[in-house]
């Protein structure tokens, strides 16, 4: 598709102080992702991959070492920046879906619009709700649907602003088999549309199904 | 963000009610105590208004029982002559003295206040004075008057009669004051004469009322009555004065009790914005995820508390209208000498101190709150509660 590089690191390193001792989580890692690329993170327990994902997404700072987000370091932004970019261009999806229990579908979906100054365009809603098949489900709390639907409401929330790029730590940790690959299949098919997806997962049966860029990290190294 | 306050709000219901209770109680208390002040106060004035005297000449004692006492009805065991009367006649700066008997009848468990009054004097100090039926003549001593309370009480009209077992004598009523909203409308007025012969203290009196020609001169009429011996002169803004001191006296304690109430509080609104705040940790987090920055994180929990603190002072503000007759019996119970009514209206200026106040607090309340949750890392924070 595309060639355009829309991330990028180059000898990252991460190293967490645990009291006297130091945590090396995260040596020398070299990355380029391109627009429209569907990727995913795998790896064993411990090996760094949700490090990795925060450190790319702004909200933890490298020990050495660059990311650059569209021709801009953002390791060396400060945090306000870093806040508008993120609002504007990423979204994010995590394994516990992190839904507001006492608001409905709808009402969790376009949550982003509060702090967003785009407007709150109601086709773009329902275009998105239409492709996750929510649509039925919009009025309802997320008490009141499976975890299938309740990660495809989290997915609808993160791409209400439209971002460049979707990161998701353990999508599918909480999900059945089933449900898991429906989300995986979403993921393909946005990929195609033009997001970046970068998906973090220890689910190995699961990525050998799906046409994925692998990156395997083993006690923070791409191997 | 409104919506979304509100939501959350509403998330906790008992929580939200309690908090706004505790709020809504101190400052219906607060509020309470200051319109309740104000309209002690001026009911005070009002009522020294109608008792239509510059000053009281009264014999020499503790002046705080001869002020209030006079002004209540009550009893003082010590009395002026009658040529004390004439004396004070004899100034010529003074337009009216008018002598009165003042006594308490005990009888069963009632207390009736007893005014023997020297019609045709007294007439002129109480100019606004309005009888159905007729006042007695200074000779009539088995007639009587009655205030509008004491009719209502005892069911009287004009032409009943009225048997004093103490006396064993009966008194027909041919008076019935109109409402005056003062004391006089609890009182029983006889004669003078008639007074000081039941009482078997013929030629006592407890107190001379004197209306002064002109007010620039009230201090030279001090001058001279103060020459007078075993006696004194209490003046109405004395009498003023004294009472207010001793309303003062209660007030100061009923003030630190009020002031605790508040500080509660607020102390249970900083509780349930921090207990909220932690509570929502991780969605804090979530929201600053999906690009809430710390300013609308500190309008988020700045708002919710703003609006816990206004119910509350709404609630406040509603308690004190509905319950401005519980305050007032209560607070005449635990403050004697009160005036008969007391006038309490809604004050604007102290409810926008009130207002101003909530404010405060609530600015108070939610900077810890919001220090918290503005040093949140979300993405430690999310990770860190996976359930
Ligand atoms: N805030 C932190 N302070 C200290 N050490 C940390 C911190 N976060 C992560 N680590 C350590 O860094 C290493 C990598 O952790 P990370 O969470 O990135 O692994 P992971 O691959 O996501 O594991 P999992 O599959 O269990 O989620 C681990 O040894 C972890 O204990
Ligand atoms: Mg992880």
């Amino acid at each position: 598709m595309n060639n355009e590089i829309i991330l990028k690191t180059e000898k990252l390193n991460k190293i967490y102080l645990r009291g006297e001792e130091r945590v090396w989580a995260l040596k020398d890692i070299d990355l380029t992702i391109k627009k429209g690329e569907f990727v995913a993170i795998l790896g064993p327990s411990g090996s760094g991959k949700t490090t990795l994902l925060n450190l790319l997404s702004g909200f933890d700072k490298p020990t050495s070492g660059k990311i650059i987000f569209l021709d801009k370091e953002i390791s060396l932004m400060k945090e306000k920046e870093l806040q508008k970019i993120r609002s504007k261009y990423v979204g994010f999806i995590f394994q516990n879906f992190l839904l507001f229990p006492h608001l409905t579908v709808y009402e969790n979906i376009t949550l982003p619009f509060y702090f967003n100054k785009r407007k709150d365009k109601k086709e773009k809603i329902y275009e998105i709700a239409e492709k996750l098949s929510l649509i039925s489900r919009l009025k309802h709390r997320p008490s009141q649907l499976s975890g299938g639907e309740m990660q495809k409401v989290a997915i609808a929330r993160a791409l209400i602003i439209e971002p460049l790029i979707l990161f998701a730590d353990e999508p599918t940790g909480n999900l059945d088999s089933e449900n898991a690959f429906n989300i995986f299949k979403i993921f393909e098919t946005l990929s195609k549309e033009g997001y970046t997806v970068v998906v973090v997962t220890h689910n190995w049966e699961l990525i050998s199904k799906f046409n994925v860029r692998k990156i395997n990290l083993k006690d923070g190294k791409i191997v | 963000m409104l919506i979304l306050i509100i939501k959350n709000i509403l998330r906790r219901k008992i929580r939200t009610f309690l908090t706004v209770l505790g709020i809504g109680v101190a400052i219906f208390l607060l509020f309470s105590l200051l319109t309740f002040n104000q309209g002690y106060k001026n009911s005070l004035i009002k009522e020294l208004d109608l008792l239509g005297v510059h000053m009281l000449a009264v014999p020499k004692g503790c002046p705080y029982e001869a002020a209030s006492l006079i002004v209540h009805g009550g009893i003082i065991p010590k009395y002026l002559k009658e040529e004390d009367l004439k004396t004070i006649k004899n100034i010529p700066e003074v337009e009216i003295a008018t002598p009165i008997f003042l006594a308490q009848l005990v009888e069963d468990d009632r207390i009736s206040i007893i005014y023997g009054i020297d019609i045709e004097s007294y007439k002129k100090v109480k100019k606004y004075w309005k009888v159905k039926g007729r006042f007695f003549e200074n000779n009539e001593n088995d007639k009587i008057v009655i205030g509008s309370d004491v009719a209502f009480q005892e069911k009287l009209t004009v032409g009943d009669e009225i048997y004093f077992r103490k006396f064993n004598k009966i008194y027909q009523v041919v008076g019935i004051l109109e409402y005056t909203g003062g004391q006089d409308d609890g009182f029983y007025f006889l004669p003078l004469k008639e007074v000081q012969r039941i009482f078997n203290k013929e030629s006592l009196i407890t107190a001379i009322g004197i209306k002064v020609k002109n007010l620039e001169k009230i201090e030279e009429v001090i001058k001279k009555l103060e020459e007078i011996p075993d006696l004194q002169v209490v003046t109405m803004t004395q009498v003023l004065g004294t009472i207010l001191n001793l309303i003062g006296q209660a007030n100061s304690l009923i003030y630190t009790i009020i002031i605790l109430a508040l500080f509660i509080s607020s102390l249970g609104v900083i509780n349930t914005m921090l207990i909220s705040v932690l509570e929502r940790r991780r969605e804090i987090g979530l929201l600053k995820v999906i690009g809430a920055n710390n300013w609308d994180i500190v309008k988020l929990i700045f708002f919710e508390t703003l609006i816990l603190v206004i119910l509350g002072a709404l609630l406040g503000i509603i308690l004190t209208i509905g319950g401005n007759k519980f305050i007032e019996t209560f607070i005449k119970e635990i403050i004697t000498h009160s005036p008969k009514k007391i006038e309490i209206n809604f004050d604007w200026k102290i409810a926008a101190t009130i207002f101003l106040y909530s404010l405060t607090i609530a600015i108070l309340a939610s900077i810890y709150p919001i220090l918290k949750a503005i040093n949140l890392r979300p993405m430690e924070t999310i990770r860190s509660s996976d359930e």
